[in-house]
């Protein structure tokens, strides 16, 4: 079937099956221009379902950065956000949300400062777990990374 | 005998209901998402109680992309052949799907054209697996909101292609078969002629919800009366080895859940794992 209803951008005739799968997942996840045949409904609703399952998986590993985007609401605000960059894993996908989304909640602050006590992440490649004993202050609260652990103290 | 033989019902372990599974007396089987197991060392204290009490545990891989058309990564098979020889898997399972490419990852499982060249590379993939592990692979058809423009095969054609040409045994997932009939204006009990049942090394239900037209395989909603009822029309001309119910989320009370696991006992015939009394 081809017409009404399908999608219709860069040919894929005669293109390998690796070529045809890398042009559909950037299409899905990346932002890139749908192959051409494909049911241009049906491909929409698997964008959503895609990007609200990445939500719920990001979720899982940022739970205060989720709940502070408001009850019911993180599904809504993550997939407007994450709607045409690629998937980079939840650690990743959710500190990206972070960093150019500053959480002002509190507890999702602390998340935050958590996981760089943790991880040392450059925003372009993959974060990297520190090494060593360290320690920080954040919001009158000690932080001490021990063992790949972190621990934490309320200073008063 | 196929590995799951006399393991009835069971339900897919994962962290969030842990304590709930370990209270369910009848157990005899649970899956584990093989990624979540460590890469070395003894599996999570919650399963390694429940392979002590005798439980099978079966490594249920998400992220091999066996149907993609790049080769598995080496790393990821080892990993799978690593977490079955650590909880003493009966078998392993996987999808038949793809999950990356051009190392774009697509955070789910994607549907393959139904092509030859897909089978070849399916083919390719699983022998590649296979060839590390030491227990029998099942592959599971995924549900999928959206098809390829030029299928060659029909579902039925593309399945039984690659479970002949690899040996492997079917995982059939019964709400997917649920889902995809239903989005694509078809009658689900029509595969269930066409598919090689013989090959079933056990069967996935899980829940799902209508949105906007479309059956969505959520795994976070209760489970239709409609693929209940298939699997009863299931069961009418094979009864699976053994039966596992999936949930990823937005887990319900434990008496949902238990009521879940009761009427799959229903529709199967095999005993009830909750401790409720046989009807």
């Amino acid at each position: 079937m081809t017409g009404l209803g399908r999608s219709g951008s860069s040919p894929a005739v005669g293109a390998g099956l690796a070529r045809r799968q890398e042009e559909l997942v950037r299409a899905l996840v990346a932002g890139a221009a749908m192959p051409v045949g494909f049911d241009v409904a049906a491909v929409a609703a698997t964008q959503t379902a895609l990007l609200r399952k990445r939500a719920e998986d990001v979720a899982r590993t940022w739970p205060r950065l989720a709940a502070s985007a408001g009850p019911g609401q993180w599904t809504r605000v993550f997939s407007a956000w994450a709607a045409g960059r690629a998937p980079q894993g939840s650690l990743r996908d959710g500190w990206d949300f972070a960093l150019a989304n500053p959480p002002r909640d509190t507890a999702a602050q602390r998340e935050l400062a958590l996981r760089e006590l943790l991880w040392a992440y450059d925003g372009e490649t993959a974060p990297r777990a520190r090494r060593g004993p360290t320690a920080r202050l954040h919001a009158g609260e000690l932080l001490l990374r021990w063992r790949g652990r972190a621990h934490t103290f309320r200073l008063r | 005998m196929t590995p799951l033989a006399g393991r009835g019902v069971g339900i897919g372990w994962r962290p969030e209901i842990s304590g709930f599974v370990a209270e369910l007396p009848g157990l005899r089987f649970v899956e584990v998402i093989a990624e979540s197991l460590p890469h070395s060392g003894e599996p999570p204290e919650a399963l390694a109680r429940l392979l002590a009490a005798g439980v099978a545990v079966v490594p249920h891989g998400v992220k091999l992309s066996l149907g993609g058309a790049e080769p598995v990564d080496p790393h990821r098979v080892e990993h799978l052949a690593q977490a079955a020889r650590a909880v003493g898997a009966p078998l392993v399972s996987e999808h038949i799907a793809y999950v990356r490419a051009g190392g774009v990852e697509a955070g789910h499982l994607l549907p393959l054209p139904r092509s030859r060249e897909a089978v070849d590379a399916v083919v390719a993939n699983v022998a590649r697996t296979t060839a590390e592990l030491d227990v029998p692979l099942a592959l599971e058809p995924i549900a999928a909101l959206f098809e390829w423009p030029d299928d060659e095969l029909t579902e039925a054609e593309f399945l039984t292609e690659i479970l002949e040409r690899t040996d492997a045994l079917l995982l059939l997932d019964i709400a997917n078969v649920y889902a995809n009939a239903l989005n694509r204006g078809e009658d689900p009990a029509d595969l269930l002629t066409r598919l090689p049942l013989e090959r079933m090394a056990y069967v996935h239900v899980a829940g799902g919800r209508l949105h906007e037209g479309r059956y969505h395989d959520t795994h976070t909603d209760p489970v239709p009366g409609e693929v209940l009822e298939l699997l009863g029309e299931l069961c009418a001309r094979q009864r699976p080895p053994a039966i596992l119910l999936e949930r990823d989320g937005h887990y319900p009370p434990a008496a949902a859940l238990r009521a879940e696991l009761d009427a799959l006992s229903a529709a199967t015939g095999y005993p009830a794992i909750t401790g409720a009394a046989h009807t």
